[in-house]
């Protein structure tokens, strides 16, 4: 298990499940992390402006983008004894009804440090036009003994 | 416990807007008893059911020793863990970006506390940006996980 820190390379990649956006999931997330912000839920009020951007329609939580990345990176990290330890994103492009969205992540950097070892993966989250609509970096921590 | 308001209109007069809103001071707070069932619903809204989160005896034989909530329940517990007139509740703020480190795992029937604050105001591209701060604790006074926000204001 230990070895796996070694014995990964740069630039390995990281894959994430397919997630069907719907009215009913960005409801879902609503209840789920309380959540209630009518952007994500009353498109007459998003027919509006909002400065210099308009949506046209309710639009998924960023933060939904952010437990997307953080299920992707966990179950990457859990089964080969790492920990995730930061995800810093920023969102890029509004995601919405019907837009299929998958993660996705990259091994970009390997640092050893007095007490640990820490991988760094650039992130993304791509919609089905290929566009990306979060993008970031996290870190993954692979003690070198258990805790 | 609480009702939780999810008309986010009914408290918007009571609300601080960007003018209000002074960098450094701490933003009110409350408690919040978190439990396996809001820890699982969570989990159901992004689709990860990893079994440290649904199944005990494998959670047991983990690491972790037990049952835990995946490190974004975060997303949870900042409007758990924030009165009614929080400005977070805005109606129209938008989220641009968040930036969180994880310490302990979250565990059901933890009592969590936050301390949060703003920490910036700015305009940029004539959009008016709140950074806000927070650390999330559990009874212990363990921190769970610390981070960022950066939102922009309802015009």
């Amino acid at each position: 298990m230990t070895d796996f820190f070694d014995s990964l390379q740069v630039a390995a990649r990281i894959d994430g499940s397919p997630y069907v956006v719907s009215r009913e999931s960005i409801r879902e997330f609503c209840e789920a992390s309380l959540d209630f912000n009518p952007l994500h839920l009353d498109d007459d009020y998003m027919k509006g402006h909002f400065g210099r951007t308009t949506f046209g329609g309710i639009i998924m939580h960023g933060m939904n983008n952010f437990g997307l990345l953080t299920r992707m990176l966990t179950n990457w990290a859990y089964e080969r004894g790492g920990i995730h330890r930061r995800l810093e994103t920023r969102w890029l492009v509004p995601v919405k009804p019907g837009d299929t969205i998958r993660p996705a992540g990259e091994v970009k950097a390997k640092q050893r440090t007095e007490k640990s070892r820490w991988v760094t993966v650039a992130v993304e989250v791509t919609n089905q036009r290929g566009e990306a609509v979060a993008s970031g970096e996290a870190l993954i921590e692979f003690p070198t003994a258990t805790v | 416990m609480r009702a939780f308001e999810t008309d986010f209109w009914r408290d918007n007069a009571s609300r601080k807007i960007w003018d209000d809103i002074v960098p450094g001071e701490p933003r009110p707070t409350v408690p919040y008893l978190l439990t396996l069932e809001a820890i699982q619903k969570y989990c159901r809204a992004v689709g990860d059911l990893h079994p440290l989160y649904f199944d005990e005896a494998y959670a047991k034989k983990s690491r972790f020793g037990g049952l835990i909530a995946p490190p974004a329940i975060h997303i949870l517990l900042m409007f758990a863990c924030t009165p009614a007139d929080d400005w977070m509740r805005s109606p129209g703020t938008v989220n641009a970006g968040q930036a969180w480190s994880y310490n302990v795992p979250a565990r059901p029937g933890d009592t969590i506390t936050l301390r949060a604050r703003a920490l910036d105001k700015f305009i940029k591209k004539e959009r008016l940006f709140v950074v806000h701060d927070n650390v999330f604790f559990n009874e212990r006074d363990e921190v769970i996980c610390s981070g960022r926000g950066w939102t922009i204001r309802p015009a």
